[in-house]
Protein backbone atom coordinates (compact mmCIF):
# COMPACT_ATOMS: atom_id res chain seq x y z
CA UNK A 1 0.00 0.00 0.00
CA UNK A 2 0.91 3.34 -1.00
CA UNK A 3 1.18 6.29 1.62
CA UNK A 4 -0.78 8.05 -0.91
CA UNK A 5 -3.60 5.39 -0.88
CA UNK A 6 -3.51 5.54 3.04
CA UNK A 7 -3.80 9.41 2.73
CA UNK A 8 -7.01 9.23 0.53
CA UNK A 9 -8.90 6.74 2.89
CA UNK A 10 -7.94 9.03 5.75
CA UNK A 11 -8.91 12.03 3.99
CA UNK A 12 -12.28 9.93 3.18
CA UNK A 13 -12.55 9.47 6.78
CA UNK A 14 -11.77 12.99 8.31
CA UNK A 15 -14.62 14.02 5.51
CA UNK A 16 -16.90 11.45 6.91
CA UNK A 17 -17.48 9.88 3.58
CA UNK A 18 -16.96 6.75 5.00
CA UNK A 19 -16.79 5.57 8.18
CA UNK A 20 -14.22 3.72 10.38
CA UNK A 21 -15.58 0.64 9.84
CA UNK A 22 -15.05 0.87 6.23
CA UNK A 23 -11.85 2.55 6.47
CA UNK A 24 -10.12 0.05 8.44
CA UNK A 25 -11.56 -2.64 6.03
CA UNK A 26 -10.31 -0.76 3.17
CA UNK A 27 -6.79 -0.60 4.62
CA UNK A 28 -6.75 -4.16 5.60
CA UNK A 29 -7.86 -4.87 1.94
CA UNK A 30 -5.02 -2.76 0.53
CA UNK A 31 -2.31 -4.35 2.60
CA UNK A 32 -3.62 -7.82 1.56
CA UNK A 33 -3.64 -6.93 -2.31
CA UNK A 34 0.29 -5.20 -1.52
CA UNK A 35 1.93 -8.92 -1.48
CA UNK A 36 1.23 -9.55 -5.71
CA UNK A 37 3.46 -7.12 -7.11
CA UNK A 38 6.12 -8.82 -4.87
CA UNK A 39 5.50 -12.03 -5.97
CA UNK A 40 5.68 -10.98 -9.21
CA UNK A 41 8.45 -9.45 -9.14
CA UNK A 42 10.41 -12.66 -7.67
CA UNK A 43 10.40 -15.26 -10.23
CA UNK A 44 12.34 -12.79 -12.40
CA UNK A 45 14.84 -12.03 -9.97
CA UNK A 46 14.99 -15.89 -9.37
CA UNK A 47 14.97 -16.43 -13.47
CA UNK A 48 18.29 -14.96 -14.30
CA UNK A 49 20.23 -17.46 -14.95
CA UNK A 50 23.15 -18.89 -13.63
CA UNK A 51 24.78 -21.44 -15.64
CA UNK A 52 24.96 -21.88 -19.64
CA UNK A 53 24.62 -25.76 -20.54
CA UNK A 54 26.15 -27.33 -23.75
CA UNK A 55 24.26 -30.76 -24.47
CA UNK A 56 25.42 -32.59 -27.24
CA UNK A 57 23.98 -35.96 -28.29
CA UNK A 58 25.54 -38.46 -31.55
CA UNK A 59 25.01 -41.18 -32.35
CA UNK A 60 28.44 -42.09 -34.06
CA UNK A 61 28.57 -46.08 -34.18
CA UNK A 62 31.89 -45.56 -35.47
CA UNK A 63 33.89 -44.47 -32.83
CA UNK A 64 31.86 -47.37 -30.54
CA UNK A 65 29.27 -46.45 -29.46
CA UNK A 66 26.63 -42.36 -28.88
CA UNK A 67 27.95 -39.57 -28.19
CA UNK A 68 27.05 -37.68 -25.06
CA UNK A 69 28.62 -34.41 -24.01
CA UNK A 70 27.41 -32.85 -20.72
CA UNK A 71 29.11 -28.81 -19.94
CA UNK A 72 27.67 -26.75 -17.19
CA UNK A 73 29.78 -23.47 -17.00
CA UNK A 74 28.60 -20.64 -14.61
CA UNK A 75 28.14 -17.81 -15.78
CA UNK A 76 30.07 -15.79 -13.39
CA UNK A 77 32.75 -17.65 -14.80
CA UNK A 78 32.14 -16.21 -18.04
CA UNK A 79 32.11 -12.89 -17.02
CA UNK A 80 35.74 -13.56 -14.96
CA UNK A 81 37.29 -14.38 -17.87
CA UNK A 82 36.09 -12.02 -19.95
CA UNK A 83 37.57 -9.94 -17.09
CA UNK A 84 40.73 -11.76 -17.92
CA UNK A 85 40.92 -11.72 -21.56
CA UNK A 86 40.47 -7.90 -21.12
CA UNK A 87 43.78 -7.74 -19.58
CA UNK A 88 45.54 -9.24 -22.28
CA UNK A 89 48.04 -6.63 -23.88
CA UNK A 90 47.38 -5.15 -27.18
CA UNK A 91 50.99 -6.44 -28.67
CA UNK A 92 49.30 -10.01 -27.85
CA UNK A 93 45.59 -8.89 -29.68
CA UNK A 94 47.71 -7.47 -32.77
CA UNK A 95 49.70 -11.16 -33.14
CA UNK A 96 46.71 -12.93 -32.59
CA UNK A 97 44.62 -10.37 -35.36
CA UNK A 98 47.36 -10.93 -37.81
CA UNK A 99 47.00 -15.33 -37.01
CA UNK A 100 43.38 -14.68 -37.95
CA UNK A 101 44.14 -12.85 -40.46
CA UNK A 102 45.70 -15.49 -41.98
CA UNK A 103 43.31 -18.01 -40.78
CA UNK A 104 41.03 -16.25 -43.15
CA UNK A 105 38.91 -15.46 -39.90
CA UNK A 106 39.55 -10.83 -40.15
CA UNK A 107 38.64 -10.03 -36.94
CA UNK A 108 40.01 -6.95 -35.06
CA UNK A 109 40.22 -8.66 -31.71
CA UNK A 110 41.02 -5.11 -30.04
CA UNK A 111 37.50 -3.87 -31.36
CA UNK A 112 36.09 -6.10 -28.69
CA UNK A 113 35.57 -3.90 -25.86
CA UNK A 114 35.12 -5.24 -21.90
CA UNK A 115 31.94 -3.53 -21.42
CA UNK A 116 30.53 -5.03 -24.97
CA UNK A 117 31.48 -8.53 -24.02
CA UNK A 118 30.00 -7.36 -20.57
CA UNK A 119 26.72 -6.81 -22.71
CA UNK A 120 26.66 -10.07 -24.42
CA UNK A 121 27.10 -12.07 -21.14
CA UNK A 122 24.50 -9.89 -19.52
CA UNK A 123 21.68 -10.94 -22.39
CA UNK A 124 23.19 -14.66 -22.88
CA UNK A 125 19.98 -15.73 -20.83
CA UNK A 126 17.83 -15.39 -23.89
CA UNK A 127 19.65 -16.92 -26.44
CA UNK A 128 18.59 -20.92 -27.31
CA UNK A 129 20.50 -22.57 -29.74
CA UNK A 130 18.69 -26.35 -30.46
CA UNK A 131 20.39 -28.40 -33.50
CA UNK A 132 18.49 -31.28 -34.35
CA UNK A 133 20.21 -33.29 -37.17
CA UNK A 134 19.30 -37.22 -37.75
CA UNK A 135 21.41 -38.64 -35.17
CA UNK A 136 22.60 -35.90 -33.70
CA UNK A 137 21.60 -33.31 -31.37
CA UNK A 138 23.23 -30.10 -29.79
CA UNK A 139 21.58 -27.93 -27.56
CA UNK A 140 22.72 -24.54 -26.22
CA UNK A 141 20.83 -22.94 -23.11
CA UNK A 142 20.91 -21.08 -19.84
CA UNK A 143 19.48 -22.02 -17.16
CA UNK B 1 33.74 -19.24 -2.29
CA UNK B 2 36.73 -20.81 -4.02
CA UNK B 3 36.48 -24.34 -5.16
CA UNK B 4 36.72 -27.00 -2.47
CA UNK B 5 36.71 -30.24 -4.10
CA UNK B 6 37.45 -31.21 -7.59
CA UNK B 7 35.49 -34.52 -8.54
CA UNK B 8 37.20 -37.05 -11.24
CA UNK B 9 35.40 -39.99 -12.31
CA UNK B 10 36.72 -41.29 -15.61
CA UNK B 11 35.28 -44.98 -16.77
CA UNK B 12 37.45 -47.19 -18.74
CA UNK B 13 36.53 -49.20 -21.33
CA UNK B 14 36.87 -52.25 -19.32
CA UNK B 15 33.43 -50.31 -17.61
CA UNK B 16 35.30 -49.41 -14.35
CA UNK B 17 35.14 -46.26 -12.51
CA UNK B 18 37.64 -44.63 -11.44
CA UNK B 19 36.91 -41.82 -8.99
CA UNK B 20 39.72 -38.98 -7.91
CA UNK B 21 38.42 -36.40 -5.35
CA UNK B 22 40.35 -33.62 -4.86
CA UNK B 23 40.25 -31.70 -1.73
CA UNK B 24 41.66 -27.80 -3.13
CA UNK B 25 42.85 -25.73 -0.27
CA UNK B 26 44.65 -28.86 1.63
CA UNK B 27 46.38 -29.72 -1.74
CA UNK B 28 46.71 -26.26 -2.47
CA UNK B 29 48.17 -25.61 0.75
CA UNK B 30 50.75 -28.69 0.15
CA UNK B 31 51.92 -27.08 -3.44
CA UNK B 32 52.05 -23.07 -1.87
CA UNK B 33 55.65 -23.25 -2.35
CA UNK B 34 55.08 -24.18 -6.16
CA UNK B 35 51.88 -21.38 -6.17
CA UNK B 36 54.40 -18.91 -4.55
CA UNK B 37 56.86 -19.41 -7.58
CA UNK B 38 54.41 -19.55 -9.48
CA UNK B 39 53.31 -15.71 -8.50
CA UNK B 40 56.48 -14.36 -8.41
CA UNK B 41 56.80 -16.30 -12.29
CA UNK B 42 53.61 -14.66 -13.32
CA UNK B 43 54.35 -11.38 -11.60
CA UNK B 44 57.26 -11.05 -13.84
CA UNK B 45 55.74 -11.70 -16.87
CA UNK B 46 53.25 -8.69 -15.91
CA UNK B 47 55.78 -6.56 -15.91
CA UNK B 48 57.65 -7.93 -19.03
CA UNK B 49 54.23 -7.39 -20.97
CA UNK B 50 53.32 -4.19 -19.02
CA UNK B 51 49.98 -5.85 -17.58
CA UNK B 52 48.61 -4.10 -13.86
CA UNK B 53 49.95 -7.31 -11.87
CA UNK B 54 47.34 -6.34 -9.21
CA UNK B 55 44.70 -6.38 -12.42
CA UNK B 56 45.66 -9.69 -13.28
CA UNK B 57 45.24 -11.29 -9.44
CA UNK B 58 42.28 -9.57 -9.18
CA UNK B 59 40.96 -11.31 -12.56
CA UNK B 60 42.56 -14.87 -11.58
CA UNK B 61 40.49 -14.53 -7.78
CA UNK B 62 38.12 -13.95 -10.01
CA UNK B 63 37.75 -17.14 -12.13
CA UNK B 64 38.68 -19.45 -8.83
CA UNK B 65 35.35 -17.97 -7.32
CA UNK B 66 33.33 -18.65 -10.29
CA UNK B 67 34.67 -22.67 -10.75
CA UNK B 68 32.21 -23.80 -8.31
CA UNK B 69 29.31 -25.00 -9.95
CA UNK B 70 31.70 -26.28 -13.18
CA UNK B 71 30.54 -29.61 -14.56
CA UNK B 72 31.82 -31.43 -17.86
CA UNK B 73 30.94 -34.69 -18.72
CA UNK B 74 32.16 -36.28 -21.55
CA UNK B 75 30.74 -39.95 -22.88
CA UNK B 76 31.44 -42.12 -25.77
CA UNK B 77 30.82 -45.86 -26.03
CA UNK B 78 31.89 -47.09 -22.82
CA UNK B 79 34.22 -44.42 -21.79
CA UNK B 80 33.27 -41.78 -20.25
CA UNK B 81 34.82 -38.51 -18.04
CA UNK B 82 33.21 -36.44 -15.62
CA UNK B 83 34.79 -33.43 -13.96
CA UNK B 84 32.84 -31.35 -11.33
CA UNK B 85 34.15 -28.67 -9.43
CA UNK B 86 32.19 -28.04 -6.37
Amino acid sequence: MTSEQRRQILEMLADGKITADEAERLLVALERAQPAPVAEARPAAAGRPKYIRVVVNAEDEASGGPTRINIRVPIQLLRAGVRLASLVPPQALEKANAELDKAGVPIDLTELKPQHLEDLIEHLGDVIVDVDEPGSKVKVFCE
Amino acid sequence: MIPQLVTVRHRRRSGRWMRLYVPVVPVALVLSPLLVVGVVAGLVACRVYRMRPMGVLRAVWQVLRALPGTRFEMEQGRTAVLVSVR
